[in-house]
This record gives structure tokens, sequence and C-alpha cells, in this order.
């Protein structure tokens, strides 16, 4: 046996599960998909209900995966096929793609990032922001190494001439590896609901309508242009106004579901840009406000004193106005119920999750099972949450369902510890 | 302290100190101090780049000292020790200076004043570093044995995960009967199971592993010890037991609030709470009746016991998380028993979050009618002609005000925190402001508490459904087996040393110690106080009382403190603008 577990994705609950499972004394091999860990939490701004900020409080967590002696850690790695053993073990084909540097050389001293010619929309800050086809993911990535984006790359060969290490390798092939592991943890993630679905609200259409996961970045300490500043003409924006439920509850993009995080982050940034912008009114239009964890309901009674207004209504449509203003027109349910029209210089649209799926493809043999909201299946939420339709294969956080990150560490310690009993069953051949 | 090769780096942390303190201003100031060979400021010291830098500072500079200015120490100070260590230097040669929450974040308002401070804080952290040594930590041998308290689902739940991983559990039940509340229900949402199946197999499980010992009728009376070796005392019905555990697991669960007489009608017949209406609903076979009557419409109030105005004392100000999944799952069972029911549902929010919503869609599906209402203008319960008559102003109506007729009341009862005071003062671990038992962080460390070793489960942490207080009971049993797996855990070494020479035994330390820690003993023919290293907890209560001056902390020194004072008082120059 390689390892006692993989672990398939290392965000924060495969970072957590990595490090439960290191911490009892098991073997991990943990494999994320993106140049870097740290899943979306590190490119969050602060987290609710304490407001601590998600760099600060998910950098040391990411820290100690990298260099805890039980991990070994593989980025920008796909699984490419699982395979179950007789003996309840598993065969996992791994592909290492390429970076194209010497990861040992590289210092991250960015002059590759810097002579890059190639500018390509940076999916770390929501598009928001371009980077470089030669780039580092962000700040305060790990492993904190440059990766060139073959796909953009023209081979013009300028960050070659530059890298003081020499360390530009473009000769790196893909290579497959491959490894036998006791069990797997999937923590794959989610997905964020594509706004551009919703066409009533315009987002890709409307300059000034923006989604919360883009108001996270202009919210985070690593913003990039340090205020938050309106798309169409980088105004200060100061009417601003939160859609919430774009693409939840709704039957119509076939997300019946609700994303479980909305609402909070939602009045969590209405915190956050009172301190930002001290003069911006914010409204919030929403369905139910689903403070349900502990400490949220207190939260929303804050944000709601600290003069947040918050209308009972779901917007049905936006209209752009000339000047990049929007017209919400909307039902406001708690006074009379009438239908109502109001301005704002801005909007952010509330997206929920999307079940990410993808990974139940390298499963051969057995198949891995999703619930009826597509999101993978735990066969029995009573007894064993995080258990999958496949013996020995583990769900941890959000790849099962949209949940909050201390719902998310809740469950990914779960998941590590039914790994535990089964990497014990192993070792006693009771499998 | 000449001689020394001082590190210090100066965080930025991404804005949050540097848009307040300006921390080349910082730098510049201490880099004069003198010990000091490095003085650098950084972007997120804690990144893996800045990790790196200090380092290889550490390595081609000789360093024998680090500083770093930047979050609360209980963010970080791990995360940097742990740097000292990958240098080579020992861990207790760093020391951490919080320039974020004890400086930018409290001083928005005044840049220059938080520079200012900024850079007495970070020249008192120099002196400390200054007379720093190299201190070891206190390796404690761990038990592979856990006490878990309270045997509801959570409890019964880890205790089995914790006997596959080859530990010795003993579970106690203050109860005649183990499985707390869930061995009361037939059906529970979403998968419709039985909890009184559940507990029968989680129980038939327990029986079956010769590693778990169950105790009834039992409770804990004292605990004496520390993370790894705890020492507790159990007062059974017939006896008193005593037991040695490396680690605790709360699981005590919740109580139902119980609604006041007259509120919302309570107390009247036909107005009941939701584990009374699960009972009539679950005794029916064929027919709802309520006392022999038929149910033909029923009224839900929502928030009965949760998210109450503070002010009033004991407030339960939260929302209580799993009603609002509770009381529709049991509207669909009413509307399977008889669908020719007639329900309303009178709410604030509907919060059926996540995949819960599914919920919420069948029973509207199902005829169930939905009125919300001002959490200003609470409904009514009165009688109208000898029936039970609810009256509200429905805010999905225009405001409209219904006075509706039904047979029965339900109240949507919140969970309740138990009375759970005992516990918490035998084993000292903090209730929270909702008076639950409280985590060290809610958002990434939900299962553990400020005592190291101990660790909280299911609805005791905070209000929650079966299937999420058997995942907090598995997370809860894992942080366990993490701990104790190894066989050694470490303790930190800022504890109390006597000075031999010096002391003349007086007894005053041992007074004032909250923890039991010292004793006397004799050394070379005269008696003198000794310090149990495993249960001081380097609080200092001893050091002032002692009239010979015999007593340190460990890395907090007499002659740190005093060289911190100094360097929080030295005379600095700031322009100011």
């Amino acid at each position: 046996m390689d390892y006692d577990v993989l672990v398939v994705g290392a965000g924060i609950a495969g970072e957590e599960a990595s490090l439960s499972l290191g911490q009892m004394g098991y073997k991990v091999l943990l494999v994320e998909k993106g140049p870097s860990i740290g899943g979306k939490m590190v490119l969050l701004s602060k987290t609710f209900p304490t407001l601590d900020c998600a760099s600060c409080i998910s950098t040391p967590k990411m820290a100690e995966t990298y260099h805890h002696p039980n991990i070994t850690l593989m980025t920008y790695a796909e699984v490419k096929e699982i395979t179950r053993k007789g003996d309840g073990s598993f065969k996992a084909r791994l592909l290492q793609k390429p970076r194209y540097i010497n990861e040992a050389a590289c210092t991250a001293c960015q002059q590759c990032e810097m002579s890059c010619p190639v500018m390509v929309t940076d999916e770390f800050n929501f598009g928001l922001t371009v980077r470089k086809a030669a780039y580092i993911p962000f700040s305060t990535a790990i492993p904190n190494k440059a990766v060139i984006d073959v796909d953009n790359c023209i081979l013009c060969g300028a960050c070659e001439k530059v890298c003081p290490a020499g360390c530009i390798d473009f000769t790196q092939m893909p290579q497959e590896v491959e490894f036998t592991v006791g069990s797997v943890i999937v923590s794959t993630g989610f997905e964020l609901c594509d706004a551009e679905k919703k066409p009533a609200y315009g987002y890709g259409r409307y300059k000034n309508v923006i989604t919360a996961m883009q108001m996270e970045r202009l919210l985070a300490p690593t913003r990039p242009y340090n205020t938050v500043l309106r798309p169409s003409d980088g105004r200060v924006p100061d009417n601003i106004a939160y859609v919430l439920c774009a693409g939840s509850r709704d039957n119509t993009v076939e997300n019946p579901i609700c994303s479980r995080v909305c609402c909070m982050y939602s009045l969590k940034q209405a915190q956050l840009l009172m301190g930002v912008l001290p003069l911006a009114d914010i409204t919030i239009y929403y369905m139910d406000i689903r403070a349900f964890g502990k400490g949220y309901e207190e939260f929303y009674q804050q944000t709601k004193a600290m003069g947040t207004n918050l209308v009972k209504g779901r917007v049905g449509k936006i209209d752009e106005k000339e000047n990049g203003n929007l017209i919400l027109h909307y039902e406001d349910i708690d006074n009379g119920a009438v239908k109502r029209q109001a301005e704002h210089d801005l909007v952010v649209l509330a997206v929920g999750f999307l079940p990410n799926n993808e990974i139940t493809k390298v499963f051969k043999e057995d198949r891995l099972l999703l619930d009826d909201s597509h999101y993978i299946k735990e066969i029995d939420e009573d007894m064993h949450p995080g258990k999958t339709s496949i013996d020995g294969v583990f769900v941890a956080g959000t790849s099962s369902g949209p949940m909050d990150i201390p719902d998310t560490i809740i469950h990914a310690a779960t998941a590590a510890g039914h790994a535990a009993v089964h990497a014990e069953n192993i070792k006693k051949g009771s499998r | 302290m000449k001689g020394r090769r001082i590190g210090v780096y100066i965080c930025h942390c991404g804005g949050n100190i540097s848009d307040h303190v300006d921390v080349e201003k910082v730098k510049e100031a201490v880099s004069k101090e003198e010990g000091v060979v490095v003085a650098k400021t950084t972007m997120f010291a804690c990144s893996d780049s800045g990790q790196q830098e200090i380092i290889d500072d550490i390595n081609e500079q000789n360093l024998d000292g680090i500083v770093v200015a930047s979050c609360s120490p209980k963010l970080h100070l791990y995360t940097f020790r742990g740097v000292a260590a990958r240098g080579g230097l020992n861990p207790y040669q760093y020391i951490q200076v919080n320039l974020r929450e004890q400086d930018s974040w409290a001083h928005t308002d005044d840049p220059e004043g938080a520079t200012e401070k900024g850079i007495r804080l970070v020249l008192a952290g120099v002196k400390k570093a200054k007379f720093s040594t190299s201190l070891e930590p206190i390796m404690i041998n761990t038990k592979k044995s856990v006490l878990i308290i309270g045997a509801g689902i959570a409890g019964l739940r880890s205790a089995i995960f914790l006997a596959d991983l080859g530990m010795d559990v003993f579970l106690i039940e203050k109860e005649v009967e183990p499985g707390g509340w869930v061995r009361k229900f037939k059906k529970l949402y979403p998968q419709e199971k039985s909890g009184e199946e559940i507990i029968k197999e989680l129980l038939e499980e327990v029986g079956k592993r010769k590693n778990i010992d169950l105790f009834t009728e039992a409770e804990l009376v004292e605990q004496t010890g520390y993370v790894g070796d705890f020492n507790l005392k159990i007062r059974t019905k017939q006896d008193e037991i005593s037991l040695n555990v490396g680690a605790i697991i709360v699981a005590t669960g919740f109580d139902m609030y119980k609604p006041q007489d007259g509120e919302y009608g309570y107390g009247a017949e036909g107005v009941v709470d939701l584990p009374q209406f699960k009972q009539i609903v679950e005794a029916s076979d064929g027919r709802l009746t309520y006392n022999g009557k038929e149910v033909k419409n029923i009224a839900y109030i929502y928030c009965v016991g949760a998210r109450q105005k503070p002010g009033v004392e004991n407030a339960n100000v939260y929302c209580s998380r799993y009603c609002c999944n509770a009381a529709l799952h049991i509207s669909t069972l009413v509307s399977e028993l008889d669908p020719s029911i007639t329900q309303f549902h009178l709410y604030r929010d509907i919060r059926t979050y996540g995949k819960y919503e599914l919920l919420y869609e069948e029973a509207a599906k199902k005829g169930a009618v939905f009125v919300r209402f001002n959490e200003d203008e609470p409904p009514e319960v009165g009688k109208s002609n000898g029936n039970l008559q609810v009256r509200v102003k429905d805010l999905l109506m225009a405001g409209k005000e219904l006075q509706i007729e039904v047979d029965l009341v339900v109240l949507v009862t919140a969970m309740v925190p138990k009375q759970t005071e005992a516990i918490a003062n035998i084993l000292k671990i903090p209730i929270g402001r909702d008076r639950f038992f409280n985590e060290i962080h809610p958002k990434l460390r939900p299962v553990e508490t400020v005592i190291n070793g101990i660790f909280i489960a299911g609805a005791c942490q905070f209000p929650r459904n079966s299937s999420e207080a058997v995942a907090s009971s598995l997370a809860a049993a894992s942080k366990s087996a993490a701990l104790l797996l190894k066989g050694y855990t470490e303790l930190e070494p800022s504890v109390a040393t006597v000075n031999s020479a010096r002391c003349k035994w007086c007894g005053l330390c041992e007074e004032a110690c909250p923890y039991s820690a010292i004793d006397k003993v004799e050394s070379e023919g005269r008696v003198i106080a000794t310090v149990n290293r495993a249960l001081c907890k380097g609080c200092g209560a001893c050091v002032p009382v002692c009239p010979q001056d015999a007593i340190d902390i460990e890395w907090y020194t007499d002659s740190q403190v005093r060289a911190m004072i100094e360097g929080l008082a030295k005379e600095i120059e700031v322009a100011r603008t």
C-alpha cells in the first residue's frame, strides 16, 4: 500500500480531512487539480459570523497541510482512474500536468509573470482582472510557484530570458503515476451557479451586475483595486442591491434547493461594505433570511441594526439605464405586497452552489451514485454521514451538497474518521 | 543580553495591518534596536513564501531569535514556531507581536498613533526575544481511552467509532435508558428512518464491542488530571467508579423549549408543542385524532422559544435550526395520513436550508398554507364559539387579518441548552452567550474546546438534527483519535519554575494556585515548593505572592517582562503630520 488514503481536492474540506488523518498517523496522498491548494475559501474576504479574514485563517491550514510529514501533496494533478481491488483497497492512476517550470528552483520572484505579454482573464479574481500566461495563482498560493498556462502561451520565450533561476522548461511532459491506496475521500467542492442562466438579471449584459464571488474579491485583503468600484465607469457605488437566491431555490434553472450560505455571506458583505463605503445604502432583496447556524441569527439582527435595508420580495427582472444604473422590479411583500421599482448603481447577485460531480467518471467498475440534486450521494446519512455508494470511498464537504465552512469542517473530520476505520479494517484483513 | 542576532518581520496582513499602521516606519524604527540584524516588511508572513523567507534568513544570517509582528498569536503562534523549528531554531526563540487585533484594527481612526503604538509593541517583542531561552515541550503519555458523557445518538455513534479504532470507551448516561431524544422518535427526516430503530441498532453494535462500557444512571462527579491523562469519578446508583482516560467527549444533548402558560395559548386544550404533536401523529393510524376528536385543521406557529427579542433575561435570540425542517416534515406525514386535513404554517422565515428545501416544496405541493407574520405582531390564539381560533396578519396577503378556526395549534418549539452548569464546572469548559457549550473557534474548530482533550459533540454545542449530531460526534471522535492514537502529546513548557536556592517554603504559592499544581517536597535536607508541570497552566498566580521572589514563569520570566516594559516605554520619535 502506497498510501492509507487518497484525498481528491485540496480546498478546506480536503485539507481538514488530510490533517485529521495525518494527525492520527495515517499516510495521505492529497491531490489538487489546480496550481494551488486552498480552494474557494482562501479567495474569500472575511467569514461570517466572526468576520475572521479568510486568508488569515486559511493560510495556516494550508501551510500545515503542505508541511505535514504524513501528507504528500500533488498539485496541478488530476485523478484519471480509480479501481477497487479485492482486498478493499484501490488502484489510482493520476496525471501530473507539467507546470513548465522547475518547481524546486522557482523562487516565486514573478519575473516571468512581469515579462509575459499574454493577458488572460484571471479566474482567481473571478474575471475582475487579467493575469498572465506565466503566473503565480495568487499572493498566498501554496505551493508558491509559477506555472505556465500552455493553452494561452504564445511560446515567445520572454519568460525564459528573464528567469534568474533558469527554471522555465518547455520540454516537460505530462506524467502518469499509479498508486495503491486504502480508501478515497472525495473533496472536490462545488461549482458556482452561472449567473447568465438568469437572463432577467442581465449578468454578462449589464456591466454593473456582478456576482457575490466578485464582490468577495473586491472586499478581500488581496483586493485588486483597494476599494469597491463598479465596473462600468470605475465609480464608487453608493446604492448597492443584493439579489438573493440568484440561481438557487429556482426551478427555472433546475436548481430547486437552497445553497445555505448566500443569505449569510450577503449579510456579511453588507457589513463589510458599510465599513469600506460608510455612505453607501445597501438593500438586500430576499425570500427568507436563512440565518440558521450558531451565531447567525445574532449576526442578522446586528446587520439590520447597522442600517442594512432588508426587503422581502423576489426580484423579477432588472433593466439597465443609460448611465449604467439598474432598475429592479420586485414585489414588496412586507409593505402591502405591491409591485415596486427601485434604482441602484450596483447589483450583486447572490449566486449559489451547483454540484461538481465530474469525479464520478474516474470510478471504472463501481458506480459512485448521485442524489436527486446531483451531488454525491450519502447512502446512510443517519448513521454514516460521508459514506458513498462505493465501500471505501467517502465524501467530504460540498461535494455532497451545499454547506458552510463549520459544517464542512465537521463533515471532513467525519469522512476522515470513516477512512481511518477503513484503513484499520484493511490492516486486520476484515474486508 | 548582548550578542543576540534577532530577525524582525512586520506583516502587512494584506492591508489588514498596513492600511492603518505605517509598516515601513515600524521597520525603520526597530531596525536601529541593538541586536536586530534583519528587519523586513512582508505582505503575508504566514504565506508559504513568507515563511520560507524567514527560514532562509535564519540560516543565512545566523539568527538566534525571531519576532513576527502580525496577527494574534491565537492564529499563528504555532505556524511561526514551526517556521523557527524548520529553520533550526528552538521554537521558543520565536516571539509574536500582535499588530492587528491590538493595534491596526483598534485604531483605524488614528494612523499615526497606531504606527507609534506599533513601534512600541514591536520593540517590546524584540526586548522579550533578547531574553528568550530554549525550552522543550512537556511530554505526556496519552491513554488510549475516552469518556463520552451522554448516550444519545451522538454519544453512541462516537463510542462505536472509537472502539473500532482500538480505543477503550466509557459511555455514561444520566437516564435509566440510553438513546436520548432520538429513541422516542419514529420517522426522522429526510431519510424517513425510525429513530427508535436507529438507537436499537446502535445499542446492538455497542453491545458487540468488548471495549465499550456503558453505564446508565451515571454521572460525572469529579475530574482531575489533564489532556491524555484525566482522572474521573463516576457515580452510579450502586457505587462510585474511578476512570482514567485520555480524552473526554461531551455529548449531553439538548432540552426542548417548554412554552410558558398562556404563551400562544399553551396550557389550553388543543395547544400542543412539537414533541407532543409528533407523538400524536405517530400514535395515529388512519385518522388523526386529538382527545378522541378528529383533527381537520391545524395551525403551526413557528419560532416558539427561538429568535426571541434580546433584552429579556435568558432570551433565546438564536435560531434553533432544526424546527422549520421538522415542522414541514411532520406536515407531510400528516398529509399522507389524511390529505383532507388543512394545515396552516404561521412563520417568520422558512429556513429549510440546503436540500431540506425539497421538504418545503413537498409540503407546499401537498397543500400546506403559508402565512407570514411580522415579529412585532405575533399570532394570537384564543377561542371563538368554543373552538380554537388563531388571529394573524398575513404579510403575504398585504397584511390582511385572518381568523383561522382550528382543531389543533402546534407550537413549533426550539431546542434549548440543557442545564449543564455542573458538567461545565467539573470540566471547566466555557458556555457561550446562547448558553450552549462553546467551541474554541466557531469556523475552523467547531468540536474542540479551550481545554485540551475535551471535545463537544451534537446538540450540546448548538441545535442540530440527528444526522448532523452524528456527523459532529464522528468529527469529535476523529479529533480525539488524532490526539490519542500517537500515544503521547506535548504541552506548553511555559509553566512555573521554582528557584530552589531561594525558596523557603511558606506555602503561599500552594494557596494561590487554582490548579492544585504546587506541592512541597524535601530536597537536600530542606523543604521547598515543587510544580507539577502537567497541571500548571502558567497562569502566574504564584509569582507575585512569593516573598522570596523564587518563582518565575518560563517564557514570561521577570527579566523578560521587565525588558518588555522598557521597550513599550522607550522614547521614540514619530513624525506627526
